[in-house]
């Protein structure tokens, strides 16, 4: 009992004895835990973050159904397959074709919130419809029937029925729509309008899904609305999978390959202070030696020293290192990291262990010394 | 004197000095890496994003009005198209450099021998061009469709093997058709019928699947449209837009004379877009936005991510470098208590100290300047498959980095060592 009080005094006087020598082992300590903590997040976090990102590129899935029609009951149990925080966004669209000025023109149906979250890199010049009677059109609609956005247009629609007359509806322009696709030659109006134009109840045609997941766990989704839902089958746009899955991986790689590079080198930094520490205390050593203290008791020391200084440095560096992988996540992505708990005793462990090791070797050769020579200062 | 003493103390502390410019490598070969990669990311980057296929899109000035959607039913009628001969041009442009790859498009309707109506495509797969400049380039559908599964036989080559006379199906109309890979089919169209042998049938997940692709050549051939094509898709590195790139895009002609320099000289999506309507002769050329706005967007993320990245390891580095400095330096204090008994000035000391240990770090930073050199190949071999370009703007970066962190490892120290009293020191207080 007293042989351990005894122990905890000498390291923490020693520890308090010289502090600026310290805090400068401390600093590299807490840098090193700082760097690993912080880029271990950021590298587990790129690709939920980065793939948020990779949304912009749009629909990454689309329901279709072999009868033609998808009922929204449909939809709404299939989509419960998803979680709801990887749903970016869902735009169902059934499309029709109206007469503007008597000349056939694709016309869209779709929910216009679920457009603009699908289909980020729309461009509209004006606003986005956001009432019934109002329009948005192609670019290249716009130029065929010279629309500006304010304008009113009429649109009609023929029934199949031949005895029924043609329906007119006014719509006025909101704004107007630049994809560089094909969507430029279409208009887009909503489901209610839609409804009242073509006089028939609304189901949609195509469902476009856009879903923050990996490459296989796309596919694990859409089987499982395969043989959930069997009246529609929800397809992967395989361009914008595959493709996400390759550069992600990359950029992944990178951060990984960047994360190793500079965690190895500042493992170095860490382990040349402690060096320099241990190194200093020759004359210290020369002397508990004199006084006859055992090697093991000296390494002992030294040791729990170098542990309590590991451990304080890898709880302030996991604390640091969680701020800085969440100012650059707040900085690129303007979104919050995920905060990892487990990270903060990895981190501990981590470093304790390094500077373990790195007191290790000079301790060994300090141990070594001849008391005599030391204390005599050669 | 000082030159000897500076040389003895290398001599006889070189363990410590070589701990010191071991460190300092470190700290530089780190810095140096760190900015190669964050310099060269943004291209690196661009160029993987590729896989998302084309940017730019090219159509004729009237189907863009117009468009396809309109059915105008008979389509060897409807009258615009772009010229064959003028495709070449494209890789003269100003940006020219930046154009990594593009393929023309000819579509045409034809019947198969039991007369099923068929959609026939011409298009480049892997077309080699030896191009003015002396470059050469493969382009063409093999790289802007590299999402296409190719689920039987292999990709149409066009350099092998000299037969015109071959097509790839997609999953689709093979799977109606019951055609696989090997099969010679027979295609007749407005201009006369061919006999096609089918290297492969790919999945691409789409409306292409119901397609069958030929050489451009036999297309014509199969429409009678000789020397004509529908559209052209282009696949270009481009900067992300900006303000001026998107009132550009608006209006070329609103801008200043200094603002259009600027912006013709930046390869903004809608500069290059410009450029190309300037060589293909009645042409549209706009940007394919769902491609080119992602990639903007991811670049710039990309770019930001490694420069936070970068800064943070630089301040590691700075800081083990800072704290291994400055124990050394604290070290010596015996060495100058003793310096100044014997009546040396602080001056004296300092430039003693200063001139060491900026020896060390010269020593250490171009040793870690060229091991930097060797992790960024590294980076860049095992992640992008390509080296990384050396900028010479890194030298200077890297130099200044050293210098100035060596400096403020040493000058506190420095201070607090002359502050000393040598009797004190001497006595080993």
């Amino acid at each position: 009992m007293k042989k351990r009080k005894m122990y905890i005094r000498m390291i923490t006087a020693s520890l308090l004895r010289r502090r600026t020598r310290m805090i400068i082992a401390l600093l590299a300590i807490t840098i090193g835990a700082m760097i690993l903590s912080g880029l271990v997040t950021i590298y587990i976090d790129v690709p939920r973050q980065m793939g948020a990102q990779f949304r912009n590129y749009g629909a990454n899935m689309i329901f279709t159904s072999a009868e033609g029609d998808i009922s929204p009951e449909d939809v709404r149990t299939a989509v419960s397959v998803i979680p709801s925080e990887k749903l970016v966004g869902l735009a169902p669209y059934r499309y029709e074709t109206v007469r503007i000025n008597d000349r056939p023109v694709m016309a869209a149906a779709t929910d216009m919130e679920g457009a603009k979250a699908a289909s980020p890199f729309w461009a509209v010049d004006g606003e986005w419809p956001e009432e019934g009677g109002q329009i948005m059109i192609g670019k290249n609609v716009a130029a065929t029937y010279n629309l500006k956005p304010g304008k009113k247009m009429t649109c009609s629609y023929l029934p199949e029925q031949e005895d029924v007359m043609d329906n007119y509806m006014d719509f006025t322009v909101t704004g107007i729509l630049d994809t560089g696709g094909k969507e430029e030659d279409y208009v887009y109006m909503s489901f209610e309008d839609m409804e009242e134009l073509t006089g028939e109840s609304t189901a949609y045609d195509i469902c476009e899904l856009s879903v923050s997941a990996a490459a296989d766990e796309l596919e694990t989704i859409s089987q499982t609305i395969n043989s959930s839902a069997p009246s529609l089958t929800a397809r992967l746009i395989k361009r914008v999978t595959q493709s996400e899955t390759t550069v992600l991986s990359k950029l992944q790689a990178l951060v990984l390959l960047v994360t190793v590079v500079v965690l190895a080198l500042t493992m170095i930094c860490v382990g040349t202070t402690m060096t320099a520490v241990v190194a200093e205390r020759r004359k210290e050593i020369g002397l508990r030696k004199a006084l006859g203290a055992g090697n093991a008791s000296i390494v002992g020391e030294f040791m729990g020293e170098g542990m309590i200084l590991g451990a304080a440095g890898g709880l302030l560096g996991s604390v640091f290192g969680f701020i800085f992988a969440q100012s650059v996540s707040m900085n690129v992505f303007n979104s919050s990291i995920i905060l990892m708990p487990w990270l903060v005793p990895v981190t501990i462990a981590a470093s304790i262990l390094v500077t373990g090791l790195a007191c290790l070797i000079p301790i060994k050769s300090a141990t070594k010394v001849d008391p005599a020579l030391v204390l005599k200062g050669e | 004197m000082f030159i000897r003493m500076i040389g003895k103390a290398f001599f006889r502390q070189w363990k410590k000095m070589t701990m010191i410019a071991l460190t300092i490598a470190l700290g530089a070969s780190l810095a140096t890496a760190m900015l190669s990669v964050m310099i060269d990311v943004e291209d690196k980057i661009n160029q993987e994003l590729k896989v998302y296929g084309a940017n730019i899109k090219v159509v004729p000035k009237d189907t863009s009005v117009i468009d396809e959607l309109y059915d105008v039913g008979d389509e060897n009628i409807s009258g615009a198209y772009l010229k064959e001969d003028e495709l070449g041009k494209i890789k003269t442009i100003f940006w020219a450099f930046n154009i990594v790859d593009y393929a023309p498009f000819i579509n045409t309707d034809a019947k198969l021998s039991d007369g099923t109506k068929v959609d026939v495509t011409g298009t480049w797969f892997n077309h080699h061009m030896d191009l003015p400049t002396g470059e050469e380039l493969d382009a063409g559908i093999a790289s802007l469709r590299s999402w296409w599964d190719i689920t039987e036989g292999e990709w149409l080559d066009e350099q092998g093997n000299e037969d015109p006379y071959r097509a790839m199906a997609g999953a689709g109309i093979a799977e109606r058709e019951g055609i696989s890979a090997g099969d010679i089919i027979s295609v007749e169209g407005a201009g006369g019928s061919v006999m096609l042998t089918v290297v492969g049938i790919f999945d691409a997940g789409g409306e292409e699947d119901d397609i069958i692709y030929v050489p451009v050549d036999v297309a014509q051939e199969i429409g009678g449209l000789e020397g004509r094509i529908d559209s052209i898709e282009v696949s270009a590195l481009t900067t992300p837009d900006n303000d001026l790139a998107r009132k550009a895009a608006q209006d070329p002609s609103s801008l200043s004379v200094a603002q259009y320099e600027t912006w013709y000289c930046t390869a903004y999506v809608s500069s290059i877009c410009y450029q190309i309507e300037e060589v293909i002769t009645d042409s549209v050329a706009s940007a394919v936005r769902q491609v080119a706005d992602s990639e903007g967007q991811i670049l710039k993320k990309t770019k930001l991510l490694m420069i936070l990245i970068t800064i943070l390891s630089m301040i590691g580095a700075a800081l083990g470098i800072c704290n291994l400095v400055t124990a050394s330096v604290m070290e010596r204090s015996q060495e100058i208590g003793l310096m100044k008994a014997i009546g040396a000035h602080n001056g004296a000391i300092t430039g003693l100290i200063l001139a060491e240990i900026m020896c060390t770090a010269v020593a250490g930073g171009v040793t870690g300047f060229f091991a930097g050199l060797g992790f960024a190949q590294i980076i860049g071999h095992s992640v992008f498959a390509s080296s990384i370009t050396m900028r010479p703007m890194v030298i200077p970066l890297v130099a200044v980095l050293v210098v100035l962190v060596t400096l403020i490892g040493s000058i506190p120290a420095i201070r607090l060592l002359l502050g000393l009293k040598p009797t004190e020191v001497l006595h080993g207080k």
